[in-house]
């Protein structure tokens, strides 16, 4: 006996909260720059740029398209097993879970748009740097678009800080009510400073 | 004489295993105490709905009536629940009455629970025995472990917890906590556990333990209040050391 099962399920686990965890901070990371206007965020980005290449090719496949590719898949396949029913019984954590599938299906969509539009029409087609004049002129120019991406982002953060409180669940790491219930606070108190911190760099374009 | 109270039921039915699910409401005499199963008693003695038409009678399922075999378990108000111990007094009226979709239904609110029993069989949910001999000096049962497997054991498969699981229906082939959790119970026996890693391992296949989403409604929906939830938890870490065995044992 092969659990393959097991094995796709524990990947997918450690894939979202350390692989693509990694990436929503560098995300947050970078754009949070933009606070500091365009001197700070292109610089940030030029920072970036220092990689060699080949390097960051191989870190945007290996470390963000594949392990994208295989969480937002297999967790469809995981979304499409549950029968939502928060309706019914309005626990807390039903709602999280019901929440945890909503953002996934919200995030599938938004993250094509992403990063076909900004990484591969944008900066690979195009060849147009990414830098803060053009995010700014982009978000200002259409508010809905960064509408979208400020909803994109809280969608990622909660689905982040949810895993982490779902990660000791299925890690066997909290095994208690109370322990999980810290965990779920804690996580949660994060989500909403992420959130915070979103809002206030996507509104500094609107305001510089 | 004050006028009778009534008390209105809304029962989801339906005729076969394949047939169309359609609403029926009933009214039965209110009396103090009136619980679910007296008051489907009540519509079996005079099977009339509420707009005087004569209908065959609500077929459920009950056994105990204390809370102890598990068998009247139905949706009522929205909720699984045991029949037997909801009281009228406490329900918000008209009571709606159906049955637990999460299994095949049979008729009206009888609904058919084996699928329980298969995945009792697939976790190994047993003792062996080593022989008809008698076994000197048994192994004893830690008086805290006794505890946690007493409370577990307490388990009556009414599938409460099935309903109640979002991952657990037609759509998914997951066994469900309470065939999970029973993994636990006889990993935690001195003699069940020579077969903790038959279980373990059965919990790594397809629709075990994996399959658990962390929405924790069985620890809220099961009627005998056990832990669910705190035993997947162990479970987890379990399947977890179980797996690393299997990697670095061979």
């Amino acid at each position: 006996m092969f659990h393959t099962t097991f094995y796709l399920r524990r990947l997918h686990s450690l894939v979202g909260l350390l692989v693509l965890g990694i990436v929503l901070f560098e995300h947050i990371f970078t754009n949070s720059m933009a606070l500091g206007g365009a001197p700070a965020l292109n610089g940030a980005l030029a920072m970036m740029e220092l990689i060699p290449k080949p390097i960051f090719l191989g870190l945007e496949v290996f470390g963000i398209a594949i392990p994208l590719l295989f969480h937002a898949i297999y967790g469809v396949y995981i979304a499409l097993q549950a029968n939502n029913n928060p309706g019914r019984y309005g626990y807390i954590r039903n709602w999280q879970f019901a929440l945890q599938r909503w953002t996934a299906w919200f995030l599938v969509v938004f993250l094509v748009w992403h990063v076909f539009y900004l990484r591969v029409f944008t900066k690979g087609i195009s060849g147009t740097p990414i830098s803060y004049e053009l995010l700014q002129s982009y978000f200002v120019g259409h508010p809905v678009y960064a509408l979208l991406y400020i909803l994109g982002m809280f969608a990622a953060i909660f689905h982040f800080c949810n895993g982490i409180t779902t990660f000791c669940m299925t890690w066997g790491i909290a095994k208690g009510p109370r322990i999980q219930n810290v965990i779920s606070l804690c996580s949660m108190g994060l989500c909403a400073l992420l959130c915070l911190v979103t809002l206030v760099f996507m509104g500094s374009y609107f305001v510089m | 004489m004050a006028e009778q109270k009534k008390v209105r039921l809304v029962i989801e039915r339906q005729d076969g295993p394949n047939d169309k699910p359609y609403e029926q409401a009933f009214e039965v005499d209110y009396r103090p105490g009136l619980n679910i199963v007296a008051a489907l008693m009540e519509i079996q003695k005079n099977p009339v709905t509420v707009d005087g038409k004569k209908v065959a009678p609500v077929v459920w399922e009950c056994n105990c009536l204390e809370k102890v075999c598990g068998a009247c378990m139905m949706v009522i108000n929205g909720k699984a629940r045991q029949a037997c111990c909801s009281l009228v007094d406490n329900l918000e009226q008209p009571i709606h009455l159906a049955p637990a979709r999460t299994f095949p239904v049979i008729r009206d609110l009888l609904i058919d629970r084996s699928v329980m029993f298969e995945s009792l069989k697939r976790i190994h949910g047993w003792i062996e025995v080593d022989g008809t001999w008698d076994v000197k000096d048994a192994p004893i049962q830690n008086p805290h472990t006794a505890e946690t497997a007493y409370e577990i054991s307490h388990c009556m498969t009414c599938g409460c917890c099935l309903e109640a699981c979002p991952n657990v229906g037609p759509q998914s082939d997951f066994i469900g906590p309470s065939p999970t959790v029973q993994a636990y119970l006889f990993n935690l026996h001195p003699l069940g556990k020579f077969d903790a890693p038959t279980r373990l391992n059965a919990l790594m296949e397809k629709g075990g333990i994996t399959s658990c989403g962390n929405s924790q409604n069985c620890v809220e929906a099961c009627p005998k209040n056990i832990k669910l939830t705190t035993y997947l938890a162990q479970l987890n870490r379990d399947v977890n050391k179980q797996a690393l065995k299997n990697i670095f044992n061979k």
